[in-house]
């Protein structure tokens, strides 16, 4: 019992880490559909995790590296989450980072639409996250665009949108046609 | 003065304020019966003297008095729905300090209300009776045992695990966290439990096991402002640290109460400010629209361009702007070489022999080109006209440090000078208050003159203008004339005389102005909107 004893943040965060990596590999993905481990277990701040794209989307199919990099005070504040490679989606940034409210302190809002109830809270968890970046995949919230270009595809044409993103799914997966 | 005077008369002010509000109606019913025994103890004197009718009734509160009027409010409903204070402040904050719709809302089913407000059920209800059991610190089932929070995923003896009503556990730490965090750094004093989607209320009693003094103090600050913030009677004093609140019973500061009335008050600490726009001065007789509308016309650039506009020409080929600082009326444009004249703006070629001069005014563009100038530069000097006497009375006003040194010091000379006792010379002060008074409202005046549109009204306005005016610039003079000791009594009775002429005809003026605001005569010559 470590009752009593004044706990450090990186402790905590560590802590809390370890919990959520037991219960991710021992409960598993719902569906199966995306696994998330941290890469090397000498450092528990560095995750990685591999993404189904969902079905019946024009990401179906598809299998997404993110990393996941957690501050010393998680869960106070929320983790980055960025996508190697990046990919073509209007919440995404050219980049790869991941543009979505879950992953925002209440504190900080950039554009100031986002209610603070779809913040990041330390109740929130990396499953909760990483579920609501997939159906944000199928979703694309074009309200807070990341990937200008992007929005302006999905909202003028679609088909070439979903070209696109096949198109993407294909190279990286290294399918020639 | 008693607290219960006060407090009696602002809940009786909130069933008339309600009666003016068309959204509210509906809840006066009930309420006059809740209200009698309190109208019986009604007292207009409690804020002191009865105002004239161009100003808006006030009192200027101390932190701890506004605190107890907060507590008065949220008695009273503890009283009627009887349950804890803690229930009833929570209810009043969520229903924005409208605590008729509340208690028309409570009766028709204190469940839902209860619920939308983040409060968990109350035992024994609809009954009003024993039902004082609030059940915030409910241990949740580990007590005793060990047990793991889910945030920090430490495993910590039960003690230190809280929960809310709902069940929600997680350790103290982490709810201290949490709290300390939406109240220091959001400034959030409605804080619901941590889980998501969950929307029961911590209570107050959380707040002050978990918090350190400091936060506590900070928590405190905001319910009070939040109180200030819902409630359209109380307005904090705009200036810098100034903790007083200003609370007028008798008047919201609804849209269209701003466009009839400027309600000007002062905090106790001799902060004035307009209780409907903040304004840090007393903008009387202009409303609040009108203000804005002239302190941005000041502001921005618009003149600038007007300036541009009645001083420049364009070349009527490549459009550059140029301003002619002397030479003959035949132009050439440095940027396109094209030439032409001043005077008519047609190409130079057309004016053939006869140079340096211009003859051909009947033209049509050549016209129409110098009425839109004519019009703009008649524009730029109108503003100027008044925007000069605005801001001439405004720096006269700014001086007032200095001449109230100034007039100090003549005060000591006249007692040396003359047989006068310090009271006796108090008469050089009163007059520049009374001056420093009148130069706002004249400052006012102009800005308003300007936004005018001309008819029998603005010429009797300009009238009451000019002899304000005049009257204020005779005392404005005679207070610094040198002392005489053989004139010392002559000067005292002139000033004191003129003072109290000077202090009529600002009355005359803002009477008169506040008057025809009731009326509607005032007509603006643009279109002022909603403020």
């Amino acid at each position: 019992m470590l009752g009593g004893s004044k706990k450090t943040q990186s402790s905590t965060a560590l802590r809390r880490l370890m919990t959520e990596y037991k219960q991710l590999t021992t409960h598993g993905a719902p569906d199966g559909m995306f696994t998330a481990g941290p890469i090397s277990e000498d450092n528990f701040f560095e995750w990685e995790a591999l993404i189904q794209g969902p079905e019946g989307t024009p990401f179906e199919g598809g299998v997404f590296l993110a990393r996941l990099t957690f501050p010393t005070d998680y869960p106070l504040s929320p983790f980055k989450m960025k996508f190697d490679p990046a990919i073509f989606h209007p919440n995404i940034y050219p980049n790869g980072e991941v543009c979505i409210s879950i992953l925002h302190t209440p504190g900080d809002d950039p554009h100031m639409y986002e209610l603070s109830s779809e913040r990041w809270s330390p109740v929130q968890s990396i499953e909760k996250v990483v579920l609501s970046v997939i159906s944000m995949l199928a979703e694309p919230n074009l309200e807070s665009g990341a990937n200008i270009d992007c929005c302006k595809l999905y909202r003028d044409d679609r088909s070439e949108y979903e070209r696109r993103v096949k198109q993407m799914i294909r190279e990286q997966l290294g399918i020639t046609e | 003065m008693s607290d219960d005077a006060i407090s009696d008369y602002y809940s009786d002010e909130e069933m008339e304020y309600n009666y003016s509000d068309p959204e509210q109606d509906g809840d006066d019913a009930d309420l006059e019966n809740e209200e009698e025994e309190d109208y019986a103890q009604f007292t207009p004197a409690v804020l002191g003297k009865r105002p004239l009718p161009w100003e808006v009734e006030y009192e200027s509160l101390e932190p701890d008095k506004l605190r107890e009027i907060v507590n008065k409010d949220v008695e009273h409903v503890a009283g009627i729905f009887g349950v804890e204070p803690e229930i009833a402040r929570a209810l009043l904050r969520h229903y924005k300090w409208n605590k008729e719709r509340l208690i028309e809302q409570y009766m028709d089913g204190p469940e839902r209300v209860l619920a939308a407000a983040g409060l968990p059920a109350q035992s024994g209800l609809p009954s009003f009776s024993n039902s004082r059991s609030l059940a915030a610190t409910k241990k949740p089932a580990t007590k005793s045992k060990s047990f793991s929070c889910p945030i920090c995923a430490s495993t910590q003896p039960g003690e230190s695990a809280m929960a809310l009503p709902c069940g929600h556990t997680f350790c103290s730490e982490c709810w201290e966290m949490y709290i300390t965090s939406k109240i220091k750094d959001e400034g959030e004093c409605d804080v619901r439990c941590m889980e998501e989607g969950c929307a029961i209320r911590i209570p107050t009693a959380w707040m002050k096991k978990l918090l350190d003094s400091h936060t506590y103090a900070r928590y405190q600050e905001l319910l009070l402002a939040a109180y200030v913030a819902d409630n359209r009677n109380f307005e904090f004093c705009p200036f810098p640290s100034c903790d007083l609140t200003v609370m007028t019973p008798n008047f919201s500061p609804t849209p269209s109460a701003l466009s009839t009335t400027v309600p000007t008050v002062h905090c106790g600490h001799g902060h004035t400010f307009c209780f409907g726009c903040g304004e840090q001065q007393d903008h009387r007789p202009l409303i609040c629209a009108v203000v804005k509308m002239w302190l941005r016309k000041c502001a921005d650039d618009s003149e600038t361009a007007n300036w541009i506009k009645s001083n420049t020409k364009e070349c009527p080929k490549c459009v550059s702007t140029i301003e002619k600082n002397g030479g003959c009326n035949h132009m050439t444009c440095k940027k396109c070489k094209h030439e032409f004249c001043w005077v008519c703006m047609g190409p130079w070629t057309e004016h053939g022999t006869a140079w340096y001069n211009c003859n051909r005014y009947d033209e049509k563009a050549g016209v129409d080109a110098r009425d839109a100038q004519s019009r703009s530069r008649a524009s730029l000097e109108r503003y100027l006209h008044y925007y000069n006497r605005y801001a001439n009375h405004e720096q006269s006003a700014r001086l007032d440090r200095e001449l109230y040194a100034k007039t100090e010091k003549k005060m000591e000379e006249m007692q040396i000078a003359s047989e006068l006792t310090w009271i006796e010379v108090q008469f050089a002060k009163r007059a520049v208050d009374e001056l420093v008074r009148c130069r706002t409202t004249l400052k006012w005046t102009y800005a308003m003159a300007f936004y005018l549109e001309k008819n029998n009204e603005t010429i009797m306005f300009e009238d009451n203008q000019r002899d304000l005016e005049r009257a204020v610039e005779e005392l404005s003079e005679l207070l610094e004339s040198p002392i005489e000791p053989m004139t010392i009594t002559e000067l005292r009775s002139k000033m004191t005389n003129l003072t109290v002429y000077v202090q009529k005809r600002n009355e005359i003026m803002l009477n008169d102005t506040a008057q025809k605001y009731q009326d509607g005569a005032w007509i603006w010559n643009v279109s002022v909107p909603d403020f």
